[in-house]
């Protein structure tokens, strides 16, 4: 995924001018300058967040408050157009000191190099561990910004809250629950692989009732028919859910004997950032575990 | 033909079909069957195997029947009415335009998806058609002409969709799974909803056969039996186009079967109207029930979701060329024949450039700040010179590049729809990229740009290879181009339908982003513009000549095949050069030559001058308009164009056809 030749060797140099800079205000203690960043993905903004280092411009971000929901997107965050049409022009007027990008939109750095130094995070990637690489990103956001300690206490945290639904969770019998995205009424997107969501289900110790295999980035697209099983499973769904789809579906026989259907063993959950980072990830659980305990009684 | 192939080639034909679709139905549902017939009906429990046998399955199997049938009816019609063997849903623009419209109401009103998809689909359908047929009536509906209409509009259905894509990224890919068409059923109530609709305009058709047989006997020989040829042509093809809506309003876009299953039909001797529908419909169905018992078969064994209608388009579209070569080249009216041949006495070339060089100066320094103030740049020169100057320069050259191509192609083809577009060139290196994209994943902006290239080219070799038989017959490069287009338009749609996050590339790269091009890639592709300028001056006089038609240019001592040949990759090559700036549709090529027609323009060097002139003008104004109408966002520079192009081709082809 990472462009290698020449964006290898600016990156290293800018890897080694970030390094320094960031040693620079550290060593100075309490009365570091706040940098100005810059971000074109979404994952790498919501950690920044967290790490109480806001960027102060951000691609679609009047979508933000839509898809992504908490934390709320701070007034003052100037929106730079969407992932593939960037404002250059809008964001060389707010002069950042950093531009970070990720694979996405790697096409972008280029003419991005021409306004300040870019550095591209990888914030998808496969791994054993669950949400290992929304760990490695956290640190490596609070090495670059100086918030090291934020870092390891975002994870500490994170990793407690989990562990705290994993054990409010582990109290409940829950059957396997199948997470979808409704994309009409006759598709749904299932969630699994190695996907974020899939990451918080083992961390969480539940099962998830999708075990056909997904495409590489953790999902399957497939027609309701594929979600058919007469097991005992519980449909857990992202809003947002398409208008016409389930009062289409309601007519469907096969959707309406669909045993969690019939026993109205069904979730609407708000939207969670699919390719997020560990704030979705704990948003995710937090919402998961309210909601299966809810429904438990 | 012997009454005898008509009589039974059909029927063989319908036969061995028919064998192949049972073989792999019975593939797909021995299985489920035989557990369906083992266990009783009165079983306890839910049994989810036999739920999907009954309820996804079976009815799956069923509509793509229909569908199939609905969409070969459609297109027999078509292709009759029109007496064009091009015709049909897809070629026509018929089903972009349900789609396109099903993607506007999914972004701007998706309460009336809910109300009614039908009532959208078939409006959208409507409007396009009605646009074809703008273009194309004062040709008589010739076939080559009908067919390029349809694409253009085609192409300007798919630029809507692709911008909404890229602004509503996350609303969009229903729409584009809709767009690749899946077949995937949940109960039987849309195929009875489908076959009902489908039953009753059918009704509405079967009044209208008598009279429609009679047009076989040529226009002339149905007005005198007292038939208005035109009012008959319209009920049909409105008809058609309900037809088409509604299959595509319950599945999405199925391509290419109401083109292939008339095109068989007649190939295998079906002749009389009664005949050439219902062998069609019947071939039809068991088209895409081969194609979706194929889909379910494969796909099982392959994680990701194949929607079959994008597969139609892939297997469908190299047929197009088949058709094509067994077609005889026609020789298209020459370009309406000008008035005067005499320049008009105003310097009407200077007036062009002036008025470029007029907007360069407001593109440079009109603006909108960070606040989304509109300004001028007191105090912030940097901004010109590193963002606007080299987005005004490439897009300029690049949008001069593609006029001059497009002068180039309508002189060397005769026919004022021809564009760079068409050519297949721009929809070869949208395909490079594509497949690039899907086999091995990130090769960075050059590589993208040097893939493009390269595939443009192969394109071009192939095109060429095909046309070497005709000796370059305009048609032939034309529809070869379409073809092509298809080809890279259902790649794209089965690339998008999934909503793999790397399709958000794919679609940055067809819209034509020009706001972080390099100085650099801006200095080179003014200097292609340059070249591309002198090198269309120094052959000036075989597009003279060409024009005149082929018998008359030999008769002046032209030697068509190197003349074709070279005109051809001058084309070719010059639009090639601006596509990795502005993306592989704009329109330019089109809309450039005919407002320099407009203008009064005769004489080839004032022609060629003043369509550089306009084009690079056109999309410096697109350029600015990208980067100043929504501001902060910003659209795509290449789409913008796309969308104020294909309008204003209308208008001009339309003020033209009146005066």
């Amino acid at each position: 995924m990472e462009g290698k030749s020449k964006l290898f060797l600016t990156r290293r140099n800018l890897v080694g001018a970030i390094a320094c800079t960031a040693l620079l205000p550290s060593s100075l203690g309490a009365s570091k300058a706040a940098q100005r960043v810059a971000v074109l993905d979404w994952a790498i903004a919501e950690t920044l967040f967290a790490l109480g280092e806001p960027p102060i411009a951000l691609v679609a971000a009047s979508d933000w408050n839509r898809f992504v929901v908490e934390p709320r997107l701070p007034a003052g965050t100037a929106d730079i157009g969407v992932q593939q049409e960037v404002n250059f022009e809008l964001l060389a007027a707010l002069h950042p000191d950093l531009i970070l990008t990720s694979p996405f939109s790697q096409d972008q750095e280029p003419a991005l190099a021409r306004i300040a130094p870019v550095r591209r995070f990888t914030v998808f990637e496969p791994t054993s561990t669950p949400l290992d690489r929304p760990r490695t990103l956290t640190r490596e956001l609070g090495a670059m910004v100086g918030a090291e300690r934020q870092a390891e206490a975002l994870i500490a945290y994170t990793d407690a809250q989990l562990a705290a639904c994993r054990t409010r969770l582990a109290r409940l019998r829950l059957p396997p629950v199948l997470l979808v995205g409704f994309l009409d009424a006759r598709h749904v997107r299932a969630y699994g692989g190695v996907g974020l969501y899939q990451n918080v289900l083992d961390t969480l110790g539940l099962q998830n009732a999708w075990t056909k295999p997904t495409n590489a980035w953790g999902f399957a697209t497939t027609g309701i028919e594929g979600l058919a099983t007469g097991k005992d499973v519980r449909l857990v769904a992202f809003q947002p859910v398409p208008p016409d789809a389930l009062p289409t579906l309601a007519q469907s026989p096969l959707w309406r004997e669909l045993p969690f259907v019939k026993a109205g063993h069904m979730s609407i959950l708000p939207p969670v950032l699919m390719f997020g980072a560990l704030p979705a990830a704990l948003r995710f659980a937090r919402l998961l575990t309210t909601e299966l305990e809810r429904v438990a009684g | 033909m012997t009454s005898g192939k008509e009589k039974f080639g059909p029927a063989l034909l319908a036969l061995i079909l028919a064998l192949i679709a049972g073989g792999l139905v019975i593939a797909v549902i021995h299985d489920p069957l035989m557990a369906f017939l083992r266990t009783p009906s009165s079983a306890e429990g839910y049994d989810a195997d036999r739920m999907v046998f009954v309820y996804a399955t079976l009815p799956r199997l069923a509509i793509a029947a229909l569908c199939g049938a609905g969409l070969a009816g459609a297109g027999a019609i078509m292709q009759f009415v029109l007496r064009n063997p091009l015709a049909s849903p897809t070629t026509l623009g018929v089903e972009a335009g349900a789609r396109v419209a099903l993607a506007i109401a999914t972004v701007a009103a998706p309460g009336l998806l809910g109300f009614g998809r039908d009532l959208v689909a078939i409006s959208g359908s409507a409007i396009t058609t009605g646009l074809v047929f703008l273009l194309v009536r004062r040709r008589g509906f010739e076939p080559v002409a009908t067919v390029i209409a349809g694409l253009i509009v085609g192409l300007f259905c798919g630029a809507l969709a692709a911008l909404l894509g890229l602004v509503e990224a996350r609303q969009m890919t229903a729409v584009f799974l809709w767009g690749s068409g899946s077949l995937s059923q949940q109960g039987w109530s849309p195929f009875v909803g489908l076959a009902l609709r489908l039953g009753l305009v059918s009704l509405a058709l079967l009044p209208l056969l008598r009279s429609l047989a009679v047009l076989q006997l040529g226009d002339e020989g149905a007005r005198g039996l007292g038939l208005s040829v035109a009012r008959l042509r319209f009920v049909a093809i409105a008809i058609a186009s309900i037809m088409t809506g509604f299959v595509v309003s319950m599945v999405g876009v199925i391509g290419f079967v109401g083109l292939v299953a008339p095109a068989l039909a007649r190939l295998a001797g079906a002749r009389r109207l009664g005949a050439q529908l219902g062998w069609s419909i019947l071939l039809g169905a068991l088209m895409l029930l081969i194609t979706d018992a194929a889909v379910q078969l494969f796909a099982g064994q392959y994680s990701e979701f194949l929607p079959t209608g994008a597969v139609t388009a892939v297997l469908g579209s190299p047929l197009l060329l088949l058709l094509i070569r067994r077609m005889k080249p026609s020789a298209p009216p020459a370009i309406a024949p000008p008035p005067n041949w005499s320049d008009s006495p105003a310097p009407r070339t200077p007036v062009v450039l002036m008025g470029l060089g007029l907007l360069v100066v407001v593109a440079l320094l009109v603006g909108r700040g960070p606040a989304g103030d509109w300004s001028l740049p007191f105090g912030a020169w940097g901004a010109v010179a590193v963002w606007r100057l080299p987005r005004i320069l490439a897009s300029g050259a690049a949008g001069a590049l593609l006029a001059l191509s497009g002068v180039v192609l309508q002189r060397l083809t005769r026919n004022e729809l021809a564009s760079p577009e068409v050519l297949g060139v721009s929809a070869g290196a949208l395909l490079a990229v594509a497949l690039s994209l899907l086999l091995f994943g990130e090769i960075g902006v050059a590589g993208d740009a040097m893939t493009a290239v390269g595939g443009g080219m192969v394109v071009l070799l192939l095109i060429l290879a095909l046309g070497r038989r005709s000796g370059f017959a305009p048609d032939h490069m034309l529809l070869a181009g379409i073809a092509v287009s298809a080809l890279a338009d259902a790649l794209v749609g089965v690339l998008t339908a999934v909503g793999d996050p790397r399709s958000m590339r794919l679609l940055g790269w067809m819209s034509g982003s020009v706001a972080g091009v390099s100085l650099e890639a801006a200095v080179l592709t003014m200097l292609a513009a340059s070249v591309a300028l002198i090198a269309a001056l120094v052959l000036r006089r075989w597009l003279e000549l060409l024009r005149l038609g082929p018998e008359a240019a030999r008769g002046l001592g032209v030697n068509l095949t190197r003349a074709r040949l070279s005109l051809l990759l001058l084309a070719a090559l010059t639009s090639t050069a601006a596509m990795p700036i502005l993306g592989p549709v704009t329109f330019i090529g089109l809309v450039a030559p005919h407002i320099v027609m407009t203008l009064g323009l005769r004489k080839l060097r004032s022609v060629l001058f003043a369509a550089a002139g306009t084009g690079a003008a056109i999309m410096i104004g697109a350029d600015w308009l990208a980067r100043t109408v929504s501001f902060p966002l910003q659209l795509p520079t290449g789409l913008v164009a796309a969308l104020l192009g294909a309008p204003a081709l209308m208008l001009l082809l339309n003020r033209r056809a009146r005066s």
